[in-house]
Parts: structure tokens; C-alpha cells; sequence
């Protein structure tokens, strides 16, 4: 039976009619056009479906739409202010860490939570926060560089 | 003209960055279209089967289902990678009587929604007969076993299920041999691998009532699937339009005509509306073409001092049920053996035999990492034998600027020389070599090791469309438009094309808007498949932005009252040199070309295609004709750690010293080569697709492991830049995206062998080989 369930994306509230076996990539890609949001595989095992649950980067084509009623969801989207990278973004592009650009949804939101979280990690904290990001094209080596360029620009920023 | 260089040979940041980075870049599978429906394919279960009969009667009633289609619906047209009079095309759009493979399209469905569409794939009844099988390519060539293509013309052979064979030779073998002081033979295998793309295998068709069918497909190349889609629907390929979309990896395994595009567009023409086919991953591993294991046989003749006199190869394409690229893989990997040594006497035979394994296809590299681990791993152990280090056996063979090779290729720079040089001296390979020794005091079980890998590569070929051309046309506001056909899958071919612009025209980046890969408004390309884009697309490019640069620098040189030698161009103006307060505009010059040159706005054509002097590509069979125009060299050294407790070992550091001529993007360059480190990586010791009996056992990425950041290798890159960029002039930049895949495998095989002395003819190097290999399991 459909549910009516209510979302928060990108800070924008709507409602939904779902049916429950409907997963929140479906709904994101789906119902709203928002294609930012990728399906590598469908079974949870490459990451490019990573979006932020109440700020916890979790898996959307694992996820069923109905049980994130009510909550807070972050896509590509709603990353970055207007035509504004984020620092994250910005490192990014400036590093060269993307090539066919299919992860690079997930890779950046994983590493947007990451900073948050740990705003000067180590290579073991870049590790274990995108190793469930697959990425076939880079051999991730720019993108740990990425990830460092963007730790030392928000961290003078906020100094 | 002044030869300082602004764009080219710049970090300059991929012009796709921001909408990849934000979630706008639309790939195929982010295209929706209104009414668009569901397909999806019916595949067949059975490795061989004749097909008795197929009911869909009960599909088709099922509500919501708009379209059913067999073979009965197509025009029976077969298609091929290759199709020519000794190679006919050889697959079926969809099968017809008979199926050759596990997961052979028998039907397709399109239907309101995913979910219909699948209920109706479970109610079409599909009778087969199973039919005798072979899937091992050594019992497929016994004469008397099963036949598995038995419609198809065959090269004739006394053995069976040939479906292809290359046959090259100099010099004299046998006297070759007789002057060799040491001559060994060995055998080398490699595995299946699959591409690992991201963005799953998809296509959206659209047939409009005017008779126009739209597409949108996630490809390596649109004018290849344009010519294959119109060819088997029967439709002019000016009726087939294939539109751009970003793909999300391609790595050769998004090259061939699929049957999810044949059936899409298809459907499309039946029910008058858009349909869409989307590959699950379970799908892209059990049905989708994979790249193409090799069996390699080499006899090498070397004298004392390790100069090659002799060398004899056979070689095994694993091929599938039909031909795809198999006859294509046992002419590419002579090429790759050729360009990186010299041998004076030289037999080879390469056979591509069908099996009832699933097609393959080309994958990154496409033979090339076969061979060069064939070729390098016997190297070393031909210098051990002799006592010659592994550096000084491959400078005695390597290959030098100004030969000319077998096939009349010109080697008209080699930085080969000096990459090996570079390689060894900057990780002090003599020093480490030959001496396995623990990673580090407290390293217990852990052996490091080092070695050496070396291949060449080709910069493009003749294979349709042959040609790549583009326009640069100036805009009213002094900016400028360019049009080409090339597809950027990721390597960067679209911000490497506007450096060129830029450069050319001294524009900056963001004053250059690109329209590309879209059959209806760009011309022709060759594709982003045959490692051509910077040699072939962008010397297109070049010669249409000279024809630009020419015509500004005409009407200035006329309104300035100036001569044209005196006139440089700088921001978006033409300026007289010494005196910048003559100048025009780009913008005013545009006008006054309008005004005074037939209402001329400047537009540039360009065109370009690789040996020109050439009609046609050269002959699969015999080799014969000239193949490339430019050969990129490189050395690449591994070193790896080895546990010889457990048998694990792993990548730790990876350089890889290369001559690509001149790198037009170094920041690209180099993501170039980590990238492909990272799947030489996968290759040695983790990637492999199980089959048993035409069936993949492991089809999802949890139990096909794919490097994951945990697995990063260490990589560094060194440039041997062996020309320059000079404007207005034709280049030979070289390839980046395919060779050097090859070399550092061959290395990692060397390193595993340097630190643990266990020899593996075998990828990939599993805990399992590597303990047999050290005795200690059976």
C-alpha cells in the first residue's frame, strides 16, 4: 500500500506518495529529477548513491523512502551556495580528482562529512570515510590529495 | 612567431569540473523523456541450445506491456566490431534459431514500468534443445570438438572453431635461433577481467513519427554506434542521430553494438515512444562482454651479451561466441610485442577461437598488458640465466629514434632510452635489486621487492570513421564555439581540445564553449577508443583554430597597416609587437570580417586521420601495412611487499616513467596513469571473473574486487618529453590512457619474483600461487 511520506531535501520540504518498497534514490532520482544522486550498482556496494541522512552519509538505493520520513536529507545538490563550489568541490576540480565524474556525488558528499567530523585527518581517517566510494578511473590518488587540499583550505578559513 | 606557451603543456582544470562536481553533468542514465518506457531483454539461460520456439502471447496481454520483439521483428541483419570479406559480421541482433551464449538476447519487452516489464520477461516461453558445449579454448580447437558458430565462414584450418588467425614474420626464425648462445620457451596465461565501469551499460531511444530515431547511449564513441544502429534497423545513418550525454566509463567496454541499444531503438520504432534500457551489474557481469584473456606461447633466442636475435610467438585469444574484437586482439598484440625491442627474426601466429563463452571485447590496454608481461617476465629470467641486470638487458634491445620497423612504421622520436634510464635511476633500482630482503627490520614475514616493465603503444589507427574533424567559429563578442565529435569518457578530451583552442588563438578557457559528440551537429570522430583524441582530434583542432588565427590575423594586418609578422595576438586583441596601442578586437575584427569579407563570421575546418599516406587500416591476417604514426614508450617500475606467510602481496610503489611526446594537460596526464597502476594493481592481484560452464559466478562487486582507496598504490610519474608544442605546427603527441597499463603489470610480476624468487606464468598472483610457488602448499 502507498504511504504519503514528507522529506526534507536540500532544505526544501515536499511530500511523496511511495509505495514502501520504493527506495530514497528512486524518490530523489524519480520523483524529484534530482539526477546528481547515482546508481552504480543498486546493492550497496559502490557508493556513487551516497547522500546525507540528518548529516550521515548513508547508502539511498539500500534505503526505503518511508523510513526516512521527517528527516533531513542532503544531495550534490544542495552542496555548495548558488554557483559556489565548496571547498570540497573546489579541491576537487583544482586536483584533478575527477575523470568520468560518476562518483564523484558520493565521493564528495562522503568527504564533506568527513571534514566536518575531522576537519585534519590522517590518510587512515580519508581511508576508512570514502571506503565505500568505488572509484575506477583514478586509482584515488588525486583524490586523497583532493581531500588534504580542501582540509588546509577550511581549516585556514576558519582560523 | 613566438613559441610561448599559455595553455598547452598547462595544469589546467578539467572544463567539465564544476558540472561533475555539482551533480548537473547528465549522463545516459539521468536522461528522462516524457511517455519514455521500460525495457528490458530476455536472455538466454543455456551456454548452446537450439532455439525449438518462442511464445510471447502471454507477455503481450500482460497490462501495461506496449511491445514484444524477436528476431522475427528484426531485419535480420548481422553485425560485427569487425565485418569485412575474411571476417564476416557474424552476430545476430537477436538470436534467431540458435543461442551461443548465457545471456544471448532471445526477446526484448518494453512496458510501462520496471517492474511490468520483468513480470512480462518471466511469461514468454522461450523451448530450447540443449546443444554440445565448449568452453575451454584448447578443447575448442581439437578437431572434432563441438562446433560452436557452425553458420560461419571460417579461416581454413585443420583445427576447429577458428574464428580468426594473424600470421607475421621477418628475418629468418630457424637461423635466428641456430645463432642464439640461449634460447627458452615458456607459457604464459592470463585471466578475465571485466572493466568495472561505474555508470551502468544504458541507452534511450526516442523514434520520432518523422522517421528520426534519437539516441542517447552510454558509448565510447557516437559515429560508431550510429553506423551499427542504422546498418541493422535499415535505416540511412542520417536518420539516426546520436546525441552526447556523459558517460561514466567506458575502459573498451562500451565500444560494440549492444543489444540493449539495438532493442531500445527498436521498441522505439514499435510503439512510437521513447524507451529506456538500463543494465543491472548483475546483468553487466553475467551477459556483458569482459576483455580478452590470452594464451602466449614465446621462444626467445638471445647471444651472451642479451641481444635478441630470435623470437617466435603463439598466441590464444580466448574469444567467445562470436567474434567481437578476438580477431582484432591477436593483430594488436604482435603490434604491442614489436615496438618496444628490436629482433632481428620473428614468427607469430595468433589464432581467436570461438568457444560458448560469452563475447569479449577490448579493454584498456587491449592485449598490450597480455603481452608485455609475456614478453618482460621472460626477459628477466633470460638476464638472470645470463647475469645481465634486468636495465641493462632491455637497453641492449630497446628501440631508438629514427627506426623504422617491421611494418614501415616510423619511430620518429623514442624517448625508450632514456624512460629506462630515468626508471632506474630514480628509484635506485640496482641498488634494490636481486636481493630480497625484509620490508623492514620489524617486518617479520614481509619480503620487498623490485622490478622493471616496458611497453610501447600506438596514438591512433584506421578504424571507422577513420577521421576526426571539427570547426572553430568565432563569435560576435570575440569568444569562439567548437565543434567536434569526440566524447570525453573521463580522460579530459574536451578541456584538452579547447587548451588547444586556446593556445592557438591565445583565448582563455572560459571564452571557448564546446559543443561535442552529438552525430547531428559535430563532424565526424574517431572516437574516444583507439587512443587517438590528442593526436588525431586535436591536430583536427589545431588546423581549424590555424585557419581562425590566419583569417584574424589577415584583416588586422590590412586595418592595422601592418605586416603579418609583426602581429601577435594577446587577450582577445591583435596587436602590432613593440606597439600594443595598435591593436583590434577579436570582436571588432569579426565585424570587420563580416563587412568586408563576403559576410564572412571566421570559421576554421580542420581535419585530421592517422597515417595519411595509408588507405586502410592494415591487414588482420598478415600485418602487412602501416599501422600508427606515433609510438608512445615508457618504463615503469613496482615495487611490492609479499608476505610469505600468507602469500598476500600488494603494490606499495609505482613509477612510471613515459614518453607521450609532449603532455598537453599534465594534471591529466598523470590521472592517466595512476588510474591505470590502480587496474594494473587489480589485475595482478585481485580482479577476476569466475565462470564455470558459460555461467559468472561472481557477479557483483562484493565478490569481484575492484581496488577500493584501501588499496591505493603509491604513484609517480616522470615525464621523457621528446617534443615540443610549437603553435601553428602538426604534432605527434603520443597516447596515455591504454599502454601503461602493461608495463607496471610486467613490473609487479618481475618485484613479486625479486622478493619471494617465485616465477608466476599465471595472473592473477593469488595467495594460493604465490604459496605453491614457495612450496609451501601443494
Amino acid at each position: 500500500m502507498k504511504k504519503i511520506i514528507e522529506l526534507s531535501v536540500n532544505g526544501e520540504s515536499a511530500e511523496f506518495l511511495v509505495e514502501p518498497q520504493e527506495t530514497l534514490l528512486e524518490v530523489l532520482r524519480d520523483h524529484m529529477g534530482l539526477t546528481g544522486t547515482k546508481e552504480g550498482c543498486g546493492t550497496g556496494e559502490c557508493g556513487s548513491c551516497t547522500v546525507l541522512v540528518g548529516d550521515r552519509p548513508i547508502l539511498s538505493c539500500l534505503t526505503p523512502a518511508v523510513e526516512c520520513h521527517k528527516q533531513d536529507i542532503i544531495t550534490i545538490e544542495g552542496i555548495g551556495e548558488g554557483n559556489d563550489l565548496s571547498p570540497v568541490q573546489q579541491a576537487f576540480v583544482d586536483c584533478g580528482a575527477i575523470q568520468c565524474g560518476f562518483c564523484t556525488p558520493g565521493m564528495v558528499l562522503s568527504t564533506e562529512v568527513l571534514l566536518k567530523e575531522n576537519p585534519n585527518p590522517q590518510e587512515k581517517d580519508i581511508y576508512k570515510a570514502l571506503e565505500g566510494n568505488l572509484c575506477r578511473c583514478t586509482g584515488y590518488n588525486k583524490i586523497i590529495e583532493a581531500v588534504h587540499k580542501a582540509s588546509k583550505q577550511m581549516v585556514a578559513e576558519q582560523e | 612567431m613566438e613559441n610561448k606557451l599559455d595553455y598547452v603543456g598547462q595544469r589546467v582544470p578539467r572544463k567539465d569540473g564544476p558540472a561533475k562536481v555539482t551533480g548537473r553533468a547528465k549522463y545516459t542514465v539521468d536522461v528522462q523523456l516524457p511517455g519514455m518506457l521500460v525495457g528490458r531483454i530476455l536472455r538466454s539461460p543455456h551456454p548452446h541450445a537450439k532455439i525449438l520456439n518462442i511464445d510471447v502471447s502471454r507477455a503481450k496481454r500482460l497490462k501495461g506491456v506496449k511491445a514484444v520483439i524477436t528476431s522475427d521483428d528484426t531485419i535480420g541483419v548481422k553485425h560485427a566490431f569487425v565485418d569485412t570479406p575474411r571476417y564476416p559480421a557474424d552476430e545476430p541482433t537477436i538470436a534467431k534459431d540458435r543461442v551461443l551464449f548465457v545471456g544471448e538476447a532471445v526477446a526484448a519487452v518494453a512496458a510501462t514500468h520496471a517492474d511490468v516489464a520483468e513480470k512480462a520477461l518471466g511469461l514468454i516461453q522461450v523451448d530450447y534443445e540443449p546443444l554440445p558445449t565448449v568452453f575451454d579454448v584448447e578443447e575448442a580447437m581439437q578437431p572434432g570438438a563441438p562446433e560452436v558458430n557452425p553458420g560461419d565462414p571460417k579461416v581454413k584450418e585443420p583445427l576447429a572453431n577458428i574464428a580468426g588467425k594473424t600470421e607475421s614474420g621477418w628475418g629468418d626464425i630457424e637461423a635466428g635461433f641456430a645463432q642464439a648462445d640461449y634460447v627458452r620457451k615458456d607459457r604464459f596465461e592470463s585471466h578475465l577481467r571485466t572493466h568495472g565501469y561505474l555508470e551502468p551499460q544504458a541507452t534511450v531511444a526516442s523514434y520520432e513519427p518523422d522517421g528520426k530515431l534519437n539516441v542517447w547511449t552510454s558509448s565510447q564513441g557516437p559515429f560508431f554506434k550510429r553506423a551499427k544502429l542504422a546498418q541493422t534497423l535499415g535505416l540511412p545513418f542520417s536518420r539516426v542521430r546520436v546525441h552526447k550525454a556523459y558517460v561514466g566509463g567506458g575502459f573498451g567496454g562500451k565500444v560494440d553494438l549492444f543489444y540493449h541499444e539495438f532493442c531500445a531503438a527498436l521498441l522505439s520504432m514499435k510503439t512510437g515512444r521513447p524507451v529506456k534500457i538500463e543494465a543491472s551489474r548483475e546483468e553487466i557481469f553475467t551477459a556483458y562482454r569482459h576483455g580478452e584473456p590470452l594464451i602466449i606461447e614465446i621462444k626467445t633466442g638471445v647471444k651472451n651479451d642479451g641481444t635478441l636475435v630470435a623470437q617466435q610467438f603463439r598466441i590464444i585469444n580466448k574469444s567467445g561466441a562470436y567474434r567481437g574484437t578476438g580477431v582484432v586482439v591477436i593483430f594488436l598484440a604482435w603490434g604491442f610485442i614489436i615496438g618496444a625491442y628490436r629482433v632481428p627474426n620473428f614468427k607469430y601466429e595468433g589464432y581467436a577461437v570461438y568457444t560458448n563463452n560469452p563475447p569479449r571485447t577490448a579493454q584498456r590496454g587491449h592485449g598490450c598488458p597480455q603481452v608485455r608481461f609475456a614478453v618482460e617476465s621472460q626477459l628477466d629470467m633470460i638476464a638472470e640465466k645470463l647475469g645481465i641486470d634486468p636495465i641493462e638487458i632491455r637497453l641492449k634491445n630497446a628501440r631508438q629514434t629514427g627506426e623504422i620497423l617491421p611494418n614501415g612504421d616510423d619511430v620518429n622520436n623514442c624517448g625508450l632510452t632514456e624512460c629506462i634510464e630515468k626508471a632506474a635511476e630514480h628509484t635506485q633500482f640496482n641498488k634494490k635489486y636481486g636481493r630480497s630482503r625484509p620490508a623492514s627490520a620489524s617486518s617479520g614475514p614481509v619480503r620487498r621487492g623490485i622490478g622493471i616493465g616496458v611497453s610501447s603503444y600506438i596514438t591512433g589507427s584506421l578504424i571507422y570513421p577513420n577521421s576526426s574533424s571539427t570547426m572553430v567559429k568565432m563569435n560576435d563578442d570575440g569568444t569562439v564555439t567548437l565543434l567536434t565529435g569526440a566524447l570525453d569518457i573521463g580522460q579530459g578530451a574536451e578541456t584538452i581540445l579547447c587548451q588547444i583552442v586556446a593556445e592557438e588563438l591565445k583565448l582563455h578557457m572560459e571564452d571557448i564553449e564546446i559543443i561535442a559528440a552529438d552525430t547531428e551537429t559535430t563532424p565526424v570522430d574517431i572516437g574516444s577508443w583507439i587512443s587517438g583524441n590528442a593526436f588525431v582530434t586535436g591536430n583536427a583542432v589545431r588546423v581549424a583554430s590555424t585557419e581562425v588565427r590566419e583569417k584574424l590575423l589577415s584583416i588586422a594586418a590590412e586595418e592595422l597597416e601592418a605586416s603579418l609578422e609583426d602581429l601577435v595576438l594577446k587577450d582577445k586583441h591583435v596587436q602590432v609587437a613593440g606597439s600594443p596601442s595598435r591593436n583590434l578586437s577579436y570582436q571588432r575584427l569579426v565585424a570587420l570580417s563580416i563587412q568586408k569579407r563576403d559576410g564572412d563570421p571566421i570559421m576554421g575546418e580542420g581535419h585530421w586521420r592517422t597515417v595519411r599516406g595509408e588507405p586502410y587500416h592494415p591487414s588482420l591476417a598478415t600485418t602487412k601495412g602501416r599501422w600508427s604514426d606515433s609510438y608512445a614508450f615508457g618504463a615503469q617500475v613496482a615495487e611490492v611487499e609479499v608476505d610469505i606467510e600468507t602469500g598476500l602481496a600488494r603494490l606499495v610503489r609505482a613509477v612510471t616513467v613515459h614518453d607521450c611526446g609532449f603532455p598537453i594537460n599534465p594534471t591529466l596526464v598523470e590521472g592517466q596513469m595512476d588510474g591505470q597502476v590502480s587496474m594494473a594493481l587489480g589485475h595482478a592481484f585481485m580482479e577476476e571473473v569466475l565462470m564455470k560452464e558459460g555461467r559468472t559466478l561472481n557477479p557483483s562487486w562484493l565478490d569481484y574486487r575492484m581496488p577500493t582507496i584501501h588499496n591505493t598504490a603509491k604513484s609517480e610519474v616522470i615525464d621523457v618529453i621528446t617534443e615540443q608544442y610549437e603553435i601553428g605546427r602538426p604534432y605527434r603527441t603520443k597516447e596515455v590512457g591504454e599502454g601503461y597499463v602493461s608495463g607496471i603489470l610486467a613490473a609487479i610480476a618481475n618485484a613479486v619474483y625479486d622478493a619471494v624468487g617465485v616465477r608466476l606464468h599465471t595472473t592473477p598472483f593469488t595467495p594460493e600461487r604465490i604459496l605453491k610457488g614457495l612450496g609451501k602448499i601443494k
